[in-house]
């Protein structure tokens, strides 16, 4: 979605801003953290939002995989935090 | 695990922007190339090139599937279905990467870019379109307006099992070697699964964003990601991708396959060699 696009360049804009300025810093790491974890969260959201458009058009099968494909993500999630 | 430097930030928004002109060109991820270049020619740890290429693998799939012209070429319901075969091999593959030695990443990058280049050399082109726009495309199967016959098509997808074999396996390797696995399923499934090319990209290309993030997300909480060489690499790969859409036009295809499959017989030789 369109939305999955625009979040990314607000990802890749506050990664980009901060390194324009010097490139140390606090500011500047958390701003790329920042950026980092918008960008790992935008598919996530595009399936989020998959699982909702199926749910709302009574697609049940779809809503159910589309679910399962989140809770791999959150599976990975879990791991990347192990 | 490398120190990130201005200069280093550089050089690797530089390499950036070479892999996304080479991967829009062409029609791959860039993370084929950019690996490579991380881990051999700048000495990156395997994991830490591969967390890197991972998001930028992210950002482009994101991009190109925002697009206008891949959103009617996108199959969703089969995207998501096979996605969540991708996806397990992705958790699989990035928990594998951690524990493996380099030198088998290494090795493993060496045949899988081999495979890659064989691919790219014999690709087998299938059309699968129907032409019937009213025939039924099932379930899975997918219907859009194709330039060529200037009408809505259809196409329905045969062999399911192999192209959900397909996706674990390419959700696998995307972990392991940090790159999208479109390489694979976009010969899977137009060869043998009944899909047409330009609808097996746009599908693959939105299918590796979500697979790329689970590696990414592994390896970052694993402390594999530098953020600001991820931020470096990403803008350029932004960058490259824009300006290789540009080329891709006027670029003769056949030539440049060529060459890609001679780059990468030699990278696939030289990781090799790392690894053994």
């Amino acid at each position: 979605m369109l939305r999955g696009g625009v979040t990314l360049s607000s990802a890749c804009f506050a990664v980009g801003v901060v390194l324009a300025l010097a490139g140390s810093g606090p500011l500047a790491d958390r701003l790329l953290q920042v950026g980092i974890v918008v960008l790992l969260a935008t598919p996530v959201a595009r399936v989020v939002v998959s699982v909702v458009e199926y749910a709302q058009q009574r697609d049940w099968t779809f809503t159910v995989l589309t679910l399962i494909v989140f809770v791999e993500l959150m599976a990975g999630v879990l791991v990347a935090l192990r | 695990m490398p120190v990130a430097t201005p200069a280093l930030a550089l050089i690797i928004f530089v390499a950036g922007v070479l892999s996304g002109v080479l991967g829009a060109v062409l029609g791959l991820g860039g993370g084929i190339f950019l690996v490579p270049f991380l881990n051999l020619v700048l000495k990156f740890p395997l994991t830490a090139a591969a967390a890197i290429s991972l998001t930028t693998v992210i950002a482009t799939s994101s991009s190109v599937s925002a697009g206008r012209a891949g959103k009617q070429l996108i199959n969703m319901r089969l995207g998501m279905l096979l996605e969540v075969a991708t996806a397990a091999g992705s958790v699989l593959g990035g928990l594998t990467a951690l524990v493996l030695r380099q030198s088998v990443l290494q090795r493993t990058f060496g045949v899988v870019a081999a495979a890659v280049a064989v691919i790219m050399l014999t690709r087998l082109q299938r059309r699968n379109v129907i032409l019937d726009p009213d025939a039924d495309p099932g379930v899975l199967g997918g219907r859009y307006y194709e330039q060529e016959s200037q009408a809505m098509v259809s196409y329905r997808v045969r062999r399911l099992p192999l192209a959900i074999t397909a996706s674990f396996l390419a959700g696998n390797i995307s972990s392991l070697l940090g790159i999208g696995g479109g390489i694979i399923k976009v010969p899977v499934l137009n060869a043998w699964c009944g899909v047409p090319l330009r609808a097996a990209a746009a599908t693959s290309a939105f299918m590796i964003g979500v697979t790329a993030t689970a590696g990414a997300m592994i390896y970052y909480g694993h402390g594999q990601l530098v953020p600001s060489l991820a931020a470096a690499a990403v803008l350029g790969v932004q960058l490259g991708s824009w300006g290789g859409m540009r080329i891709a036009q006027h670029a003769p295809a056949s030539w440049l396959k060529l060459m890609m499959a001679a780059v990468l017989t030699i990278v696939s030789i030289m990781m090799f060699m790392r690894g053994s």
